[in-house]
Formats: C-alpha cells, structure tokens, sequence
C-alpha cells in the first residue's frame, strides 16, 4: 500500500468533496473536513508505525515517472527528519480544523475549509518530496490556498497582506527554480543522465564555486519561506491579517518549510557550498534572534508579538542548522516541532483571549487570571515552554542547539543566549500585562475570557504534546538522528571537523539496507 | 483545408436561405477537422512538395494540432456573436484562410513560401480585427494593424532578400548547407544585415519588444473572437518561423544571433510584464501578458538547440490551451455586462458563475506559472534548455519576470472570487452559450491534461525539434 501517496492524497480528495458541498449546507462540509483531517491524521499514523529508525535514508518510497525526459517524477517517502513534520501537520491541521469549524466564516465555509485541505496536502507533499522538481511543486502549491485564505477571509487590510506574502514568496521561490533546473543540469554531468531525485544528486561534486552559487539560489527562496531576517518584511501583515486560524496553520506548520528545505536539500546537497555561506547566514539568524526579540518585547498585540517571536525562535533552529554540528541539527528537528506545537498554542491563547475581550492589544488587558483561572493555568504552561524553562519542552531543543554551537562557535552561542533572555522578558511581558494586574478589558473580570470545553478540545492536546516532550524528548529525537546525521555529514567532512563529530556515518551502512549502530552519545550527553 | 476556405468565401456571396445561416460555420468545421485528420493520420512522414517550398514533417504537423483548434474556437466563440451575426459566411472564410497561412508558414521549406503563408494569414488578420465595420474600435484596430503590419512585411521581405543574396538560395536547407562552407555570420555583413531583419520582422509579427506597440489597442479593439485567435494562431505562426529561420536554416550561425535573440527575449520578458502589470482592463492585460509570453518563448529559439524548440513547441500547447480558456470567460462576462473586459466587471463573477471562476483560476495561475500546471512545465523546460545552453542570464531574467506576471495574474483570481461591490446591480444572468462554455471547458481539460501526459507530447515535441534541426 503506498501509504505516504494516499496520506496527501487524501486531504486533496476531501478538498475537492468539499468544492461539490452547497454552500448552505455547512454541517457536511463540517463533517466531511473532519473525517478527511482524521484519515490523514490516521495515514500519518500508520505511516510512523512502519517508520525504520535505524534507516537513515528515505523509507516507503512512491515512485512513479511524471514526465521522464525531463527527469521529473513524482517521488515521495520519509525519513528521519520528515517523519516527525509530517505527524506536526496531520496533527495541527486536525487541531486547526477543528477550530475552523467552531467558527466557521459565514461566508463560503466549505471554500475555506476546502482551502485548508488543499494546504494541508501542500505541506504534506513538501515534507515527503524526494525528488526536487515535486519539492518545487509542493512549494508552490500551497502558497495559493493559503493566499486565498487570507485575501478571502483576512482583516481590513487583507488584501495587500495576501499580495505581499505572494510577491515576497515567488521572488524566492522562482529564483530557486532556476538553482533546481542548473542543480540538475550540473549533474548531469557526474551522473550521466538527467534526475531531479535527490538521492541522485547527493553526493554530486559541484565544485566549491558552483555549490555555494546554487545554494544561495536555494538560499534566498528558504530566508523568505522562514522568514530569516531581513526578509521577514511579509510576517507582521501576513499574520495579523489573516483569519487566526489560518495564521496558527502559518505559524506551526508552514514556517518549518523553509528551515525543512535548508536541512533536507541545502546543507546535505551542497556541502561545498556550507564553508562560505556559514558564517553570513549564522549572522543573519543571530541577528534574527536578537532583533525578533525586541520587535516581540515592544509589539503592540498580542499576535504580532508571538509572530515576532517565531522570528527569534526560527533564528535558533536556523543556527542549529547552518553550524553543521550533530547535536545542534537534531536540536534543529525537534525545535522543529516544539515551535509548531507551542506557536499553535500560543495562537490559540491569543485567539480566546482575543473573542472574549474583543481586543488582541496587550496594553488594553490585565487581570484576567481572576476570572478565568484554568485559561491562566493553560497560558502559564505554554509560557514557560515558550521561553524555553527548564523542564519544558523548548528547552531540551534550544539546549542542544545552543550545546552545539557552543562546541563550533562559542562567539555565536554567547549571542544565541541574548534571544533566550529576551524571550523571558516579552514572554513574560505578555503573561503579565494580561493575565495579572488590575484588571482590565472586561468588565466581568474576565469570565468571558475563559476557556471553555469547545477550546479545551484543540489546547489540551497541545500541552499533552508539550508535557510528552518534556519528560521524554529522546523518543523524539532518536528516531531522527539517523537522518540526521547523514544530512550534515558531508559539509562536516568538507569543513574538515574532527571525524569523531561525524558519528558512524550511517549512509554506508542504510545504503546496503542494513542497520546501522544507534549513534553514540545519549540525548543532551557530550563530552 | 483550401477548399473550405474557398467554400466559405463563395458562401459570403451566395445569397443563403435563412434555415441555412449556419452553413458557413459547419463548413468551417467540417474544413478543419478534416484537415486535423489528415494532419494526425500523416504523423511521422516527411513528404516534400513543390519542389522542396513545402514540407510537410512532424514539425509542420504538430504546430498544425495547435493552429487548428485555435481557428475551431474563433469560430466557436463568434457563434451567435450579435456583432459578427451579418458577416459570418466572411468571418468563417477569413478564419480558414489565416490558419491557411499559419500552416503555410510552418510548413514551408523555403523563405518565399515562408514569407506567402506570413502574408496570407496577416492580410486575412487586417480584415477580420476590422470585420466590424460598425464599430469605430474595430476599424481603428484594423488600420492600425494594417500600418504596423505592413512595415513589419516590408521589412521581412528586405530581410529575405538580403538572406537570398548572401546564400545564393531561398531553400532553407539550402541556406543551412551553404553556412555550413562558411565561417559564420560576422564574416559576411549581409548575413548581419538579413538576420537583423528578419528578427525585427518577425519580432512585430511575434508582437516582440520593441515591436510591441500594436499589441495592446489592436487587441482591445478587434473582436474578442479574432483576439483570441490573433493572440494564439499567430503566436504560433510566428515562433515557427523562428524556428524555422533560426534554429533550422541558420543553426551553424547560432553563435552570432544567439545573443541578439536573447537580447530581445529579456527585453520582451520585462516590458510585457511591466505592461500587463498597469492596465486594468483585462483583454489589454491579456495582450500585455500575451506580449510577456512571447519572451518566454523566445528563449526557445534564442538557446538555438533542439531541446530549445522542444520545450517551446510545449510551451506553444500549453499557452494556447490556457489562453483560450481565458478569452471564452472574458467572452462570457462580455455578454453579460456592458464594458465586461474590465476587472471591475469581473469583481465576484467567480462566485456568480464557479465553474466560469475555476476556468479562469486555472488558466490565470498556469499563465503565471504555478506547478503543477503546463505553464509551470513549460517554463521549467524553457529555462532548463537555457542553463543547459549555457545561457543562465536567461533563465533568471525569466524567472524574475515571472514573478512580476504573478501578481497581475493573480489579481484577476483574487477579484473574481471576491464578493462583488455592494449597491452593484446584479448582471444579467444570461444562459451560458454552449459553444464558448465548450472553447472553456475544452481548455480546461487541456490545460489538466497537459500537466498529467506531458510526457507523451514531449515525446513528440522532441520528434517535431529533431526534424527541424535535420534538415
């Protein structure tokens, strides 16, 4: 059964059901999105059940030829590093749902929820893409569901938000077009014939002024889709604009797309390349970081600061990234994931808080704990993970970022530690400003502001996940480890790292279709 | 093909019985689909008639497959046009006879042959964007053609003619066996002159920057059925004499005129863009966009190579099918409101008609692009024959030119599905005529199947681009 064909098939199909339901009747349309959501969730499931671990390349390939002489093909399957995106999207996509059906727009909700299904099979086709053109295609696709959820359905000033986040994705994404189409014809000269596989073209020796042109090329399209500063002019419009639930997909999911590309095709691609873009883009993260941290403390509202938030903490993941170090990469992938689930969450706040004081500014609040105590409970959790508390679930993923860098450059580390100081200051900032204090904004002390069962369904299950992370993250990070480490280890061998950095080099050993060794060295454990 | 021309003409002057008013059209169709039989049944023949002015090989044939139903939905769409309802056994006629020159043009083996089927369907053109001689737009738009038209002519002829003078020959294989004896174009400045030439007059032709400047108002002006086959037939006619002049006869010079095309190709990608990017009516925008794809296809024939031809022969399917779509829904919102060309008369019609609005979304985000449709295949393959000639400066421009293409393009989608402007009257819901609806439908299969089968008809792309290069 070729379960990762049929888990984005299926969203795609629901979403098309959804195109032939009336626009009056919204039950079914209710009905039919939740079903579908399920199934994927369930495709997504089965599909980690039958994840290999210990198999460091891609598992339970589709492969079927779409047009040949071009070397095009539809390729997906998923590994390490693609396993755990892929269960973030099924299950903040269900969540999301969910929300979207509590609040369903009046106007065309089957539209909306059918542009949903459409993104969530963008997403998934990216995160299993294994051949470069399908990674393009999926890049592409999702962009206009989710254009068109914002210019539909956004605030007052949705329609240039929509334009912006569109004019701003396509420069990147089309300039990456060009780097695909040169990567593939580049190698064609190694490998003989034309392939956009990736498996084909890893390994590739490019030359060290070609690789770095091809992965700015690749580059740019990822900066913009992060947003890495200072392409990060799009974020602010874009997500105080667009309907919230659309802006929590943005957020949790979509934003992994382009630290996805960075560590799937980037670095393990073009290993040449890494030496003489590592310390700019590491400059760019870390002065993302530090500036989306003041950007955050001083924010007006309380969406824009959890977005300029995202722009601080993808600066870490992309550090954990672009050092090219073991421990900071699979820092990166379950950064990854502790970023999808604690953005949606703090989305999610700002949303009740949002319809049940009628305001999203932080200075027109205060108090609110009074009168709803649980929604404050909930809040204090997601702001302790959010500012990366010991215990909480950041933690371990900035811990073994920040651990990383700190092994290559500990200038950079000292840096990356400012945003971890910041993020305790607006964190908190918002905690404070609106849940203690005299109260303010409403005028029953808040009762409205409480979180009620119907809320209950989609937050609980993100603490669950969180407090899951925090007690346990090595079964998250082991099984990606594998893939990990055979993503970064051709840069590590071209920028000349001690070869003990390298681990047991899984590809020789995944590549013959036996199991490599657990790589040593437990979760969080260095020398 | 001849025959139904000649038939529809005579029919213009017989006087018909009205029962029989739909004779001219039935006979056009009945011309082309016989002549699309023939032109599939003779697949994979290479035939060479009058002594070699006419060839007829995989590269005529398929660029036939596009001409034909691009002259099928002209008369599809002028089916029940009020406008066109007086001259019909003329329209009918004039269509044949221009995708007469069309497959003349593509087909010849021979620059005088060549430059008869070019003549044939812009005469034929002249008339049909004035065929409304009622309307003071439609006779402007025609005259204006006619002018730029016949410079474009002049000048082509010229350029013909210094070619024969260079060559000793107006056989196009004959021309590329004398370049092979010489040491390319730089050492004979009449070669220079003749290939200058020819570029500018098939650059009007191909409504290339800066030769563009008709483009718009003749577009806006003429009859929604002839822009439609204008920006599509003549498209085609156009880049196959391209292909024919460069990357057939004058291929062992390619190095000499591979930068001059390039030139043109960059220069046509950004002004057509920037142009599409100001207007607000949308057959002048579909003109401007029509002008910005010329330059996608130019780096087709400014690459020079076969894969250069074939990725623009797939360019050339993939562009009529998805602007045929687009001009049956300006068609449709034509009918419905007064000034329907505008993006104010489009504002909510997605959701008025959503069939009519999936249509139009699917032709306006393959026009920009977007994966997995044909216009993103054949923008891939376009680009990729570019990096692959060494030639990279192309493919970005193109790809930044893109860019700029999406947002008009995706104006269009963003103003159709959005809810229409409060306190408008609502449009007359007339019921849609079967005919446009079937030119709409048509191209949206087309444009689905194109992304689905591409490799099929790359398959032949590439037996078209290799009979054009083996003389």
């Amino acid at each position: 059964m070729p379960w990762v064909s049929t888990l984005i098939l299926i969203p795609l199909v629901t979403a098309l059901v959804l195109a032939f339901v009336p626009a009056r009747d919204r039950r079914t349309a209710r009905g039919i999105v939740l079903v579908g959501s399920f199934l994927a969730l369930a495709a997504s499931i089965v599909v980690l059940a039958l994840f290999d671990r210990d198999l460091a390349v891609l598992q339970q390939v589709d492969h079927l030829d779409w047009i040949p002489a071009a070397g095009v093909s539809w390729d997906v399957g998923v590994d390490g590093i693609s396993i755990w995106l892929v269960l973030l999207t099924t299950v903040i996509f269900t969540l999301g749902v969910i929300l979207a059906c509590q609040r369903l727009p009046q106007q065309r909700g089957g539209i909306f929820l059918a542009l949903i299904m459409l993104a969530e099979a963008g997403l998934l086709g990216l995160f299993t893409a294994g051949d470069l053109i399908l990674f393009y295609v999926f890049w592409e696709f999702m962009l206009i569901p989710f254009a068109l959820l914002i210019w539909n359905w956004g605030g007052s000033e949705r329609r240039s938000a929509g334009m912006i986040f569109v004019a701003y994705t396509m420069v990147g994404s089309l300039l990456m077009l060009v780097a695909i189409v040169a990567t593939g014809i580049i190698a064609m000269d190694h490998t003989g014939q034309l392939s956009f596989l990736m498996r084909d073209l890893m390994g590739v020796p490019y030359g060290e002024a070609t690789a770095t042109v091809l992965l700015a090329g690749f580059l740019l399209a990822f900066a913009i889709k992060i947003p890495l500063w200072p392409f990060h002019g799009w974020l602010p419009r874009v997500y105080s604009q667009a309907p919230i639930v659309v802006t929590i997909l943005l957020a949790a999911v979509m934003s992994k797309a382009g630290v996805y590309g960075l560590l799937r095709v980037g670095v393990p691609m073009f290993p040449e390349g890494i030496g003489n873009l590592l310390i700019p883009v590491a400059i760019l993260a870390l002065i993302g970081i530090v500036y989306g941290s003041l950007l955050a403390w001083r924010a007006p509202t309380m969406r824009l600061l959890v977005g300029y938030s995202s722009v601080a903490h993808l600066g870490f993941i992309v550090l954990g990234i672009i050092v090219i170090d073991r421990l900071a990469a699979q820092g990166a992938v379950l950064q990854m994931i502790n970023h999808g689930i604690v953005a949606a969450a703090a989305f999610v706040i700002v949303m009740i808080l949002a319809r049940g004081t009628g305001t999203e500014d932080i200075d027109r609040l205060g108090g609110l704990a009074r009168g709803a105590p649980r929604l404050a409970v909930a809040f204090l959790f997601v702001t302790m993970a959010a500012l990366a508390l010991p215990g909480s679930n950041a933690f371990v993923g900035e811990f073994f970022i920040l651990g990383g860098v700190f092994d290559q450059y500990a200038w950079m580390a000292v840096i990356a530690l400012l945003g971890v100081i910041y993020a305790a200051v607006y964190m908190l900032r918002m905690y404070q400003g609106t849940m203690n204090g005299p109260p303010r904004g409403v005028q029953d002390g808040g009762r409205a502001a409480e979180m009620t069962a119907r809320d209950a369904i989609v937050l609980v299950p993100l603490i669950l996940m969180m407090a899951w992370i925090a007690v346990w993250p090595n079964s998250i990070v082991a099984p990606t480890r594998a893939s990990t480490d055979l993503a970064v280890a051709p840069a590590q061998i071209v920028l000349e790292r001690p070869t003990d950095q390298i681990g047991v080099l899984p590809d020789r050993a995944a590549a013959v279709g036996t199991a490599s060794e657990p790589p040593p060295g437990a979760a969080g454990v260095r020398p | 093909m001849s025959a139904a021309t000649v038939l529809a003409l005579v029919l213009a002057v017989v006087p018909l019985p009205s029962t029989w008013r739909r004779l001219p059209e039935w006979v056009g169709f009945a011309g082309i689909v016989a002549t699309l039989a023939l032109a599939v049944a003779q697949w994979g023949e290479r035939q060479v008639a009058f002594s070699g002015e006419l060839r007829i090989d995989r590269f005529g044939l398929l660029l036939t497959w596009i001409i034909l139903p691009a002259a099928l939905a002209a008369i599809l769409f002028s089916w029940g046009e009020p406008s066109a309802a007086g001259r019909r056994p003329e329209f009918v006629g004039l269509v044949l006879a221009a995708a007469t020159g069309m497959m003349l043009t593509v087909m010849s083996g021979d620059l005088i042959t060549l430059f008869i089927g070019i003549e044939l369907l812009s005469v034929a053109l002249y008339i049909l964007c004035a065929i409304e001689v009622s309307r003071e737009r439609s006779r402007e738009s025609g005259l204006k053609y006619l002018i730029t038209g016949s410079i474009g002519t002049a000048i082509l002829i010229y350029g013909f003619a210094l070619l024969y003078g260079a060559t000793g020959t107006t056989s196009l294989t004959g021309i590329a066996l004398k370049l092979d004896t010489m040491d390319g174009l730089l050492t004979e400045p009449l070669l220079v002159a003749a290939i200058v030439l020819i570029v500018v007059a098939l650059g009007f032709k191909a409504s290339a920057v800066p030769f563009h400047m008709w483009t718009p108002d003749v577009y806006q002006g003429a009859p929604t059925p002839v822009t439609a086959f204008m920006g599509t037939g003549t498209k085609v006619a156009a880049m196959g004499a391209f292909l024919l002049v460069f990357t057939g006869a004058t291929q062992q010079a390619s190095g000499d005129w591979r930068a001059l095309i390039g030139a043109l190709a960059v220069v046509t990608m950004v002004v057509g863009n920037v142009g599409a990017l100001m207007q607000g009516n949308i057959k002048r925008m579909l003109a401007w966009s029509s002008i910005a794809q010329a330059g996608y296809l130019l780096i087709g024939v400014a690459v020079g190579t076969a894969a250069g031809a074939e990725a623009l022969i797939y360019y050339l399917f993939a562009y009529v099918a998805m602007t045929l779509a687009a001009f049956a829904i300006v068609m449709l919102r034509e009918r419905e409101v007064e000034a329907g060309d505008t993006q104010v008369a489009f504002t909510g019609f997605g959701r008025a008609r959503p069939w009519a609005g999936v249509v139009m979304t699917l032709a306006m985000t393959s026009l920009a692009g977007f994966p997995p449709l044909p216009g993103f295949v054949g923008k891939f393959l376009l680009f990729g024959s570019a990096v692959d000639a060494g030639m990279s400066w192309l493919a970005i421009v193109g790809a930044l030119a893109s860019v700029m293409s999406v947002v008009y393009y995706l104006r269009v989608v963003i103003v159709m599905w959005s809810p229409a402007p409060e306190g408008a009257r609502s449009a007359r819901r007339l019921r849609v005529p079967l005919s446009v609806a079937s030119v709409a439908a048509a191209g949206a299969v087309a444009i689905i199947a194109l992304a689905v089968w591409a490799q099929p008809l790359l398959d032949l792309c590439a037996g078209a681009a290799r009979a054009l290069v083996i003389p």
